[in-house]
């Protein structure tokens, strides 16, 4: 991907109160697993489609049947509670019918094993399914068995290609100019344990923003190389374990989880060490620009890597994040269904 | 008994230093004629067709045999062995239980006996009890057995202080400590080299400095005890880095009693192909992701394995080894595994390739590939790892000798086959080359003057 790449292109925006498989629109993805092998005019898409799901919640009544008589399961093996819910509101908001499993109360704790677990999820008539796994790659061994659309929503510390979308769109929609092309991007924490920093390097990457890798060098293992091999092949990012070098005139600050087990694992002496160095403070964000937005993918250590006057400060997207996963989510399920078009069950 | 007459085939007869054109005979099991062609006689026949040479000695195969026999069982592990062209197998202990005791390779005996296999099985034991890493097996019991060196595979020796226990005890007794070189305390929860793609991947590194380190520590303290101890022997299996090499390289020019050997995927796969590419080695650029090689999903648990498949500079560095003669053998590590404990996610998924009837056609692609002559492979699969059993467990000479009983496999260069579940013998399909065309069809092998396995031949 280089910078031309980024060329304005036509995008057919679809018209989501009606079902995808009416629209001809440029998805051709029938999974959505990571962000790696999705061009720029595709994540384009999602933006625009995004917009329009916007208008839709914009509405009185914030629900299109667009998805109707499609079914989406969710299928978590970790806890979570926005991500999984903002995925079954974006499914509801969509017509879709919507089946929660969490893995604690299935038959995957009396050891079924993922293969197992997704044909019975298939034969029990899902079209999407939505998986987030502690393993990385889960998801991939899900697709290799399901015949519908899989999308990852977080696999181990490999991706999280909604969120990474939903950053994007939540910076678009606040930068000046409407682009991050050039702005100082800045993710802050343990980059090495993150899926959410791995999906932003592709998306962000691609979009060409000026990104930073910053967190202790113990949990930035590996970038250093990766930033090498990106630069090579036109995607180029920055990796520091100076956190003033970083936020420096830093336009947008995305602070990471941290989670206790690091300290177990010997890569931090402590959290009141890491808060100390690393802590997202309104004293560090004033080495950024006036005004610089501050993310977080949450959920948040409030007090260790952000501070709670930051996280609820004017500056903070943090609640946008979440609003903006919705109509995010909403637009991937509806490109995927379409891509994988209806009566599939029929059809076979 | 066996007869064979093969004509106008490429004869290798490693221990001999000799290849060329020639006959075979084999009557009633033995080598009855050798007989090297030249002039006309040998027109038309050159080192892409039809080849005889000595039967193949695995030093490092795995087949379950007590304790997991879904994943293997003596018996299907003998025959599969067969099929890759190997006569002789080295077994590892890990087993349940583990071989740390000569009741269990009582037990193996007498399975390959009852398999009727002719193909012959040979056992390692373990270093510790129940291969728990804290104390020493009964290593002088398990030699007067016949245990051919004892290793903890699966897992190194626990500490500095067993090494160095276990590499004079059984020096003494006249055997190697063979060590799987991985320093534990570097490698907690690692699913995958680490390297540009474990860091795309989200997958959790395991080093080159893990192997490396138990390395220079096995070399540090060899090199003291052969002073007490000058018949003590170190083997380091599976080697799979540049800088282990390095080391061993050094090791062996100082004069150290070492030897080793690297494995087919540790040779020709690259970690490239947990991303989903599926070049060889020496096509591989590592970053697949930006020239368009991956072609297959990512995350194939067939490739999870200890150690991991590396960068394209350390499957390079295991070629120059084996070159160089740094590496003494060629080894299957032949790691069958049930589907239940293999078709899972991958950092789930148990560790290990099933390997040993892809080993000749993976390691001819390197042939092919030109990067190591046909002769220098079959030697690490014969003479090579002949020399590190030594002469108390290969007592005839590994080449073409008239009358001999035949110990020796035919494979065809100029015909591939396609690895496929079904084709595999081993109940463990486990294999990355699934679906892939390897040449170098083994049409027969022949283990101490009996026929193991044969394809498109017929015989009397």
């Amino acid at each position: 991907m280089t910078v031309s790449d980024r060329a304005p292109v036509a995008i057919e925006v679809p018209i989501v109160d009606s079902p995808p498989e009416e629209q001809a629109v440029g998805w051709s993805h029938r999974h959505l697993l990571d962000l790696d092998v999705v061009s720029w005019p595709e994540i384009e898409l999602v933006m625009r489609t995004t917009d329009a799901m916007r208008e839709v919640l914009a509405r009185p009544i914030a629900k299109v049947p667009a998805l109707r008589g499609r079914s989406v399961t969710i299928l978590f093996y970790e806890a979570s509670t926005r991500t999984r819910v903002s995925f079954e509101v974006a499914a509801k908001n969509l017509s879709a019918d919507v089946v929660n499993i969490a893995a604690a109360s299935s038959s995957v704790s009396k050891g079924e094993s993922l293969v197992d677990t997704v044909r019975t999820v298939e034969a029990l008539g899902a079209d999407l399914l939505v998986i987030r796994h502690a393993v990385s790659g889960a998801p991939y061994l899900a697709a290799e068995t399901f015949r519908g659309s899989v999308v990852n929503g977080g696999d181990g510390w490999h991706a999280h290609p909604t969120q990474a979308l939903l950053d994007l769109y939540t910076m678009r929609s606040r930068l000046p100019g409407g682009s991050v092309e050039g702005r100082k991007i800045v993710i802050l924490g343990d980059v090495l344990h993150s899926r959410v920093a791995r999906s932003n390097i592709w998306s962000l990457t691609a979009a060409g923003a000026d990104l930073w890798l910053c967190g202790p060098a113990t949990l930035l293992r590996g970038f250093e190389a990766w930033a090498g091999r990106g630069a090579a092949a036109g995607r180029r990012f920055h990796v520091t374990s100076s956190v003033d070098e970083a936020l420096r005139d830093a336009d947008v600050v995305m602070a990471l989880r941290i989670q206790r087990e690091r300290m177990a694992s010997g890569l931090l002496p402590s959290l009141r060490e890491y808060a100390a160095r690393y802590g997202l403070t309104s004293a560090r964000l004033a080495l950024a620009r006036p005004g610089a937005l501050v993310m977080h993918p949450g959920p948040m250590n409030e007090g260790v890597e952000i501070a709670p006057d930051v996280a609820a400060g004017t500056q903070s997207l943090i609640t946008e994040q979440v609003t903006n996963g919705v109509a995010v989510r909403m637009a991937l399920l509806y490109l995927l269904a379409g891509a994988v078009g209806p009566g599939r069950r029929a059809a076979e | 008994m066996t007869d064979l007459d093969i004509s106008r085939a490429w004869l290798v007869d490693p221990a001999a230093g000799r290849e060329g054109p020639g006959d075979i005979v084999v009557r009633d099991g033995i080598l009855e004629s050798v007989t090297w062609l030249d002039g006309a006689d040998a027109d038309g026949v050159d080192d892409r067709g039809v080849v005889v040479a000595p039967g193949f000695i695995d030093l490092h195969a795995h087949f379950r045999e007590p304790g997991n026999e879904d994943a293997e069982t003596i018996a299907s592990g003998l025959a599969a062995a067969a099929h890759g062209g190997f006569t002789t197998v080295c077994l590892m202990p890990n087993t349940t239980p583990a071989l740390d005791d000569p009741a269990v390779l009582a037990g193996i005996r007498a399975a390959a006996d009852a398999s009727g296999s002719p193909v012959r099985a040979l056992a390692y034991g373990t270093v510790t009890a129940g291969r728990g890493g804290e104390t020493l097996a009964a290593l002088g019991e398990l030699a007067d057995a016949g245990v051919v060196g004892f290793s903890d595979d699966g897992a190194g020796v626990g500490s500095a202080a067993l090494v160095r226990s276990a590499l004079a005890y059984a020096g003494a007794l006249g055997l190697p400590l063979v060590d799987h070189a991985e320093d534990a305390s570097q490698t907690a929860g690692a699913e995958a080299n680490d390297g540009f793609v474990a860091t795309v991947l989200g997958l959790c590194g395991w080093p080159a400095a893990a192997e490396e380190v138990a390395v220079a520590r096995d070399l540090a303290i060899l090199a003291e005890v052969v002073r007490d101890v000058p018949a003590a022997r170190l083997h380091l299996t599976h080697v799979s880095t540049a800088g282990s090499l390095d080391l061993i390289r050094r090791a062996k020019a100082a004069g150290l009693p070492v030897t080793c050997d690297i494995t087919p995927h540790h040779l020709a796969l690259t970690d490239e192909w947990v991303a989903g590419s599926r070049r060889w080695a020496w096509d591989a650029t590592g970053d697949p992701w930006s020239d368009g090689a991956i072609t297959t999903a990512a995350y194939a648990s067939s490739l999870r394995v200890n150690p991991p498949l590396r960068s394209a500079g350390d499957a390079a560095a295991c070629r120059e080894a084996l070159l160089d003669g740094t590496a003494d053998a060629v080894a299957t590590d032949h790691a069958p595994h049930t589907a239940v404990d293999k078709d899972v996610e991958f950092g789930l998924a148990a560790n290990g390739i099933s390997g040993i009837e892809t080993a000749l056609g993976v390691l001819l692609a390197v042939v092919d590939a030109g990067l190591i002559p046909l002769s220098r492979a079959i030697e690490a699969l014969t003479t090579g790892p002949a020399a590190v059993l030594g002469t108390r467990f290969v007592d005839r000479p590994v080449g073409l000798v008239e009358g001999e009983p035949a110990d020796l496999v035919v494979f065809d260069r100029s015909d591939s086959w396609t690895v496929s579940a079904d084709a595999l013998v081993s109940k463990g399909k486990n294999s990355p080359v699934i679906g892939r065309q390897l040449s170098g069809r083994v049409l027969a092998t022949i283990a101490n003057g009996r026929l193991a396995h044969e394809a498109a031949l017929e015989f009397s």
